[in-house]
C-alpha cells in the first residue's frame, strides 16, 4: 500500500490522461450526485468528487456503447479493422466498488467461454480502472444485500480511499502495478494511523448502508426462495406497477442484452450492422416472425428480468448479476424497489 | 480481427418453390460452411437484416447449402422476394445441432410439421449418413393441407434407402386431392408400433405443435428425456449474449436450439 497526496494524485491523473481519454466523477450541485466527465483540460473540472458513492452512470456504457457499428457489408472496412488499434486507452478514474464489480460479471458474458464479443473485449482492454471508497451510502444503494462491501477488493487497476491530505492507494492487477512503478516519486509510504483511519470510514460507511437496508432481506439468498416463487401471484401484482419503460435495464451495471440490425450506410450501396441496448422488459423483444412471442405478458417479463438476475446467471455463471447499486431504484418511475422484491420473493416462498 | 458479426459472401444460386409459402434457397457461400444437422445459420437480406434458419440440406455437403423457409416476415418476406443472383450473407453455424450419438442403436421417430420439415430435412441426413445405426427411422410429417407438405418429391427416395426407414404423413383437414390421414400431425403418434422405452422422439414444428406433439409423446410414454424439441424462438446474436432466446437459463443459440425437454419442461411458457 501507498499514499499519494492530493496535488501528486491530480500530476498522475495528468500524466494519465497524455495516454488516452480520462474520465472522472464531478458532483452535479443540483442533484448532488457523481456523473462522469471527460477532463478535457487541467487543473481537474470544477466539482470532482472522487467521494460520495457511485455515478448516475455504470461503467458497462464505456465497454458496451449504446449504439455501434459492428460490420459493414459489403466487406470494405470492418472486417479487416482492428478496433483495438483504432481505440484510445481511456482512465475512469472513481468507479465504485459495485460498478467495478458489475464489470467483472460482465466480462463472464462477453469474453470469457466459448464467444467472445471482440468490440467489447477491445475496450476492455483499452480500459484503466482507478476505483474508490465509498464514503457515504446513497438512499438506494444496498451492495451490502449482495454480500459486497462499499469499498472495491478486485477489478480494478488502482483504488485509492481518500484519508487527511490525499488518498491510499492499492494495486489491483499488472497494468496497475506498472502505472505505480513507472510513478513512484509521487508516492510515499502510509504515515502511522492511516490505514486505521481508512478502515474507520469503511466501517462506518458499512454501518450506514446496514442501518439504510436493515429492514430488507438479503439478496443473495434470493435464489432458492425465487424458485419456488414461479407461480406466485406477486409477479402480477409487480408488474401491474411496471411502466414498461425499460429504464431499469438500461441503466442497471450488469444488464448487457443487445439488439443487432441492419440500416443502409450514407453510399446507399452498403449497409451498417449496428449494435444498441435493448431490454427484455418492453414487448417486442423476444417476439418472433410470425408475431410469437414467449413472453407475451409484462408479468412475464418482469418476472424474467428477476429470474435472469437472480436464478439464471447463477446457474450459468456462478453468480448473481447484481451488485447492489440501486439504480435501478432510483430510475423507475413506478418506485419499484428491488429490496422490496427480494422481501415479497422471500415471504412468497415460505 | 475474426468478426462474428461479419456474414459471409454468399451467393443465391437457385430457389425451388415447396409449397405456396415454402420456398428452398439453394445458397453458395464464397468459402465452405461445415455444420451439423440441427445447427442453425443467420442469413442476411443486405440492408434488410436477419434471422435465424437451420438449414435443411445435407450437412456433409460443405460448399452448398439449402435453407428452406416460411414467408412470415420482414426478413423472409424480402428472401421470397430474391432472384438467383443475388447476393446474401451467411453468420455460423450456431448451436449445438441434434444429439445423433444419443440415437445409436435406437428407434428414433422425427415428428415434423408445416415448415418445420425443413430441421428435420438435414437431420434425416444426418441418420441416413448410416441408416444401419439406427434400429428405426420412423418419420411423421404432418401440413395444413396436401399443397403444404415440403420435399414430397423425396419421399420415395429416402424410404427406400434402407428398410428400417418407414414414413406417414397427415394432414389437417380433409382435402379432395388426398386420400391419407387426416387429422393433426399428433394422430400419427396413436398407434406408434416400437418399443418406446428403446426410443427417442425429435420434433419440430411452430410451437403449439411442439406441445401437443409433447404431451402425445408423454402420453404414449414417453419420458421427459427422451423427448428432443427444435426451439426456434428469435435468436439474434447466435453467441449466449443479446439475450433474445432464453429459455431458463438456457440460450438457445448456444444451448440448443434443440432441447431436450427434461431440461427446460419446468421452464415458465416454455411453449409461447
Amino acid at each position: 500500500m501507498r499514499f499519494i497526496d492530493s496535488t501528486n494524485f491530480e500530476r498522475l491523473l495528468k500524466k494519465l490522461s497524455g495516454e488516452g481519454e480520462l474520465f472522472v466523477p464531478v458532483l452535479d450541485e443540483d442533484s448532488q450526485k457523481n456523473h462522469f466527465e471527460r477532463v478535457e483540460a487541467f487543473p481537474l473540472p470544477e466539482g470532482t468528487n472522487f467521494e460520495g458513492f457511485r455515478a448516475v452512470e455504470t461503467l458497462k456504457g464505456f465497454a458496451q456503447l449504446v449504439r455501434s457499428m459492428v460490420a459493414r457489408y459489403p466487406t470494405e472496412g470492418m472486417d479487416e479493422m482492428d478496433v483495438a488499434e483504432l481505440l484510445p486507452t481511456f482512465v475512469i478514474v472513481g468507479a465504485k466498488a459495485c460498478d467495478v464489480r458489475a464489470m467483472q460479471l460482465v466480462d463472464k458474458v462477453q469474453v470469457e467461454g466459448e464467444f467472445t464479443d471482440p468490440f467489447y473485449k477491445a475496450r476492455r482492454d483499452k480500459m484503466i480502472i482507478i476505483a474508490s471508497d465509498c464514503t457515504e451510502a446513497g438512499e438506494t444503494c444496498f451492495c451490502n444485500l449482495l454480500g459486497s462491501n462499499p469499498w472495491p477488493e478486485s477489478g480494478f487497476d488502482l483504488s485509492i480511499s481518500k484519508v487527511n491530505g490525499g488518498y491510499l492507494l492499492e494495486t489491483g492487477s499488472d497494468r496497475g502495478k506498472a502505472i505505480e512503478e513507472e510513478n513512484k516519486d509521487l508516492f510515499t509510504d502510509p504515515r502511522e494511523g492511516q490505514e486505521k483511519s481508512r478502515d474507520e470510514i469503511r466501517m462506518t460507511v458499512l454501518a450506514g448502508l446496514k442501518a439504510t437496508n436493515r429492514d430488507y432481506p438479503s439478496g443473495d439468498k434470493v435464489t432458492e426462495p425465487l424458485r419456488e416463487a414461479l407461480s406466485d401471484p406477486l409477479w402480477h401484482d409487480e408488474a401491474a406497477r411496471c411502466l414498461e419503460c425499460g429504464a431499469c435495464t438500461n441503466i442497471c451495471p450488469t444488464c448487457y442484452c443487445f439488439l443487432l440490425f441492419d440500416q443502409k450506410d450514407e453510399s446507399g450501396e452498403g449497409y451498417k450492422r449496428i449494435m444498441s441496448w435493448d431490454s427484455c422488459q418492453v414487448t417486442g423483444y423476444a417476439r418472433m416472425a410470425g408475431m410469437g412471442n414467449p413472453r407475451p405478458r409484462l408479468s412475464d417479463r418482469v418476472k424474467h428480468r428477476l429470474y435472469h438476475k437472480y436464478d439464471y446467471l447463477v446457474l450459468s455463471h456462478g453468480e448473481i448479476f447484481c451488485t447492489g447499486c440501486g439504480r435501478c431504484i432510483d430510475a423507475c418511475s413506478a418506485s419499484i424497489d428491488m429490496r422490496e422484491v427480494f422481501g415479497r420473493v422471500t415471504k412468497a416462498a415460505k | 480481427m475474426n468478426n462474428p458479426y461479419y456474414p459471409i459472401d454468399t451467393v443465391l444460386e437457385d430457389v425451388i418453390t415447396e409449397t405456396p409459402t415454402i420456398k428452398t434457397f439453394c445458397l453458395k457461400p464464397v468459402r465452405p460452411v461445415k455444420f451439423k444437422s440441427g445447427q442453425f445459420m443467420q442469413l442476411t437480406v443486405p440492408g434488410v437484416g436477419e434471422a435465424p434458419f437451420t438449414p435443411s440440406s445435407d450437412p456433409n455437403i460443405t460448399e452448398k447449402m439449402e435453407i428452406t423457409i416460411l414467408k412470415t416476415g420482414k426478413v423472409t418476406d424480402a428472401l421470397h422476394e430474391l432472384k438467383p443472383g443475388a447476393k446474401v450473407g451467411l453468420r455460423g453455424p450456431f448451436g449445438k445441432g441434434y444429439p445423433l450419438e444419443k440415437l445409436e442403436g435406437k428407434e428414433v421417430v422425427v415428428v415434423g410439421g408445416g415448415v418445420g420439415l425443413a430441421p428435420m430435412r438435414s437431420l434425416l441426413y444426418g441418420l441416413f449418413d448410416d441408416p444401419s445405426k439406427y434400429k428405426r427411422i420412423s418419420i411423421k410429417f404432418g401440413a395444413r393441407e396436401p399443397a403444404e407438405l415440403c420435399f414430397k418429391r423425396q419421399y420415395n427416395e429416402w424410404v427406400n434407402l434402407s428398410p428400417n426407414i418407414d414414413l406417414t404423413t397427415t394432414i389437417d383437414i380433409p382435402h379432395p386431392e388426398w386420400d391419407g390421414k387426416v387429422g393433426l400431425v399428433t394422430t400419427l403418434l396413436d398407434d406408434l408400433d416400437i418399443n418406446i422405452a428403446e426410443s427417442y422422439a425429435l420434433s419440430c414444428g411452430p410451437e403449439i405443435m411442439l406441445k401437443f406433439v409433447t404431451l402425445k409423446l408423454l402420453e404414449v410414454g414417453y419420458k421427459p428425456p427422451q423427448i428432443y424439441l427444435s426451439m426456434n424462438r428469435k435468436m439474434s446474436c447466435g453467441m449466449g449474449k443479446c439475450g433474445r432466446c432464453n429459455v431458463g437459463h438456457y440460450y438457445l443459440c448456444v444451448d440448443g436450439p434443440d432441447m431436450c425437454y427434461d431440461k427446460i419442461k419446468h421452464v415458465p411458457n416454455v411453449f409461447g
